[in-house]
């Protein structure tokens, strides 16, 4: 088990955005955070990767609590996020977006190996045409890509991923699909993926968690999910 | 353009040491004073333009270089030079713990802090007359053993290519590009490992540290340290050199600060309102070229090669 979410509780003034979330992410999976809009995942999400602090309950990764700790500390450890609304540094080049990770991961390494790195991640991704291009520059889809090889330069073992595929066409969402899986397959990297987009899911997904609320309906394998009448109903309301 | 670069350096520093031989005396003292707010508003800039930390302290950590190194040489008869060192040293230690505790403060709570920081020096300066001289001005002695305007500018120059120096090599280093990712976005740049808390008081100490070292040269300078130097008047100056001359970028302070010095020397026949005309400055700025004069530079030059 590479990530524990222990009774996750998180309290917005009056809204109890999360009631005693349990739930665990297996080391190699490719695992799906569903769930109707304001179920709460973002702020799942958000606790993982240490921008917010639950009112009460534990994360454990990799067997050490993580709790609480600060979100540039959480990276370090190994977990890596994208945004669901794109946060690329936009007065930066494409190239040193990626560095600036890169760099933190490994400060005392040369320049020159890491931005070899950074370049190969970049082509990774397919955005090694606009290396030098500032972030601002790109479309929504490319931005999306630029915060992906981001994530990756700090070599996680956890990454996070909110939303990828939301604004991209069928073609866009298939090669998507195709990147993630290779991440895990060849990578290695674990991955808890928040979407709304079913095929996709449906596809890659080995378990699927589904939030409702604030509380989990169920955890199952897509399959499972989808005929579940509890889940069903979660989505088209009684 | 990229090729052109590598000289501009060179080619502005060997103008900048020619440009005081052919000038009198009070143009001299003008340059002398724009060197001094270069050196201010380049330091400043590290907090507000490229860590997001609108400090009011920083002429407080000038007025801290000035009368560390000006008491000690007045009441103890230390070398002057020995004094600047450690009135840099007393403005770093005190950026650090200024620092430290606005660490967890974002906007206005960290103004407001420094703000006050800086108040309460003024306040302690004005009032320990026995040691300062209150308003009335310490005496201190010059740097070298002859008064001269021109070694003032080469001294001050000297100090000035260090300090851009050093803010140069930390902007272009890894170092800035973490400060870069968190002036784009914080929450961003924590998310990617940059330890934001580490970078904020890195910056608020060395940016202290070298406003501190401008400000002993300066007190030295003028031979006489006055409150004025610790004062929000010159810490709004500084502010308005920054924001004019274009924040977050290298050169934007440093045009700014001879821009707006040179510019209040022209216009310091209308008194009082002189301080007006660079508020009304300052909002069309704000309002209109947010970038500042290299912003609006660099538009142009992109408007030019598109």
């Amino acid at each position: 088990m590479l990530l524990e979410g222990r009774k996750i509780s998180k309290r917005f003034g009056g809204v109890q955005a999360l009631s005693e979330v349990d739930f665990h992410v297996e080391a190699g999976s490719i695992t799906a955070l569903i769930g109707p809009n304001g179920a709460g995942k973002t702020t799942l999400f958000n606790i993982v990767a240490g921008a917010i602090k639950p009112s009460s309950g534990q994360t454990v990764f990799e067997g050490r609590e993580i709790t609480g700790l600060p979100a540039d500390e959480i990276c370090r450890r190994g977990i890596a996020r994208t945004f669901q609304i794109v946060r690329p540094f936009a007065t930066m080049t494409c190239l040193e977006n990626v560095l600036v990770a890169a760099v933190n991961r490994h400060p005392g390494r040369p320049r020159a190996a890491l931005e070899a790195g950074a370049r190969d991640l970049l082509a990774q991704v397919g955005l090694a045409d606009l290396a030098g291009q500032e972030a601002r520059h790109l479309n929504v889809v490319q931005k999306k890509l630029l915060e992906l090889a981001r994530a990756l330069a700090t070599e996680p073992r956890l990454l996070l991923l909110d939303e990828v595929l939301g604004g991209l066409n069928t073609q866009e969402i298939l090669q998507a699909v195709e990147q993630i899986r290779r991440l895990r397959d060849r990578a290695g990297i674990t991955i808890l993926w928040i979407e709304h987009v079913m095929g996709a899911i449906m596809q890659a997904a080995d378990r699927v968690i589904v939030l409702d609320q604030g509380r989990v309906l169920t955890a199952a394998t897509p399959r499972e999910v989808v005929s579940d009448p509890r889940v069903i109903r979660a989505y088209l309301g009684e | 353009m990229i090729s052109s670069s590598k000289w501009i350096g060179p080619a502005v520093l060997a103008g900048m040491c020619l440009l005081p031989l052919p000038l009198g005396i009070y143009p001299q003292h003008v340059l002398i004073v724009s060197l001094f707010y270069v050196m201010m508003a380049a330091s400043w800039n590290l907090l507000a333009g490229y860590t997001g930390q609108v400090s009011f302290g920083h002429a407080a950590m000038a007025g801290i270089g000035a009368y560390t190194s000006g008491i000690l040489a007045a009441k103890a008869g230390v070398n002057p030079w020995v004094g600047v060192a450690a009135g840099t040293l007393l403005a770093a230690l005190l950026g650090l713990g200024l620092g430290a505790l606005c660490l967890k403060m974002g906007g206005i709570y960290l103004s407001l802090t420094t703000l006050a920081f800086s108040q309460i020096l003024h306040i302690i300066i004005v009032n320990e007359y026995e040691v300062t001289r209150g308003t009335m001005g310490l005496q201190v002695p010059g740097l070298t053993a002859e008064y001269s305007k021109l070694t003032y500018y080469y001294i001050l120059l000297a100090a000035t290519v260090l300090v851009l120096f050093i803010l140069y090599r930390m902007i272009h280093s890894n170092l800035g590009l973490s400060f870069r990712a968190v002036q784009n976005d914080e929450t961003a740049a924590r998310a990617v490992g940059v330890r934001v808390l580490h970078l904020r008081v890195l910056a608020f100490t060395v940016a202290s540290a070298m406003a501190g070292f401008a400000g002993g040269l300066y007190g030295h300078y003028l031979l006489l340290i006055t409150p004025e130097i610790p004062s929000l008047d010159l810490q709004f100056y500084v502010l308005a050199m920054t924001v004019i001359g274009g924040m977050g970028s290298f050169v934007g302070p440093i045009v700014g600060a001879f821009a707006i010095n040179i510019l209040a020397e022209k216009i310091r026949d209308y008194g009082e309102y002189h301080v007006l005309v660079f508020g009304l400055i300052a909002l069309v700025v704000a309002r209109f070229a947010p970038e500042g004069l290299t912003g609006v530079w660099r538009s142009l030059g992109r408007r030019r090669t598109p």
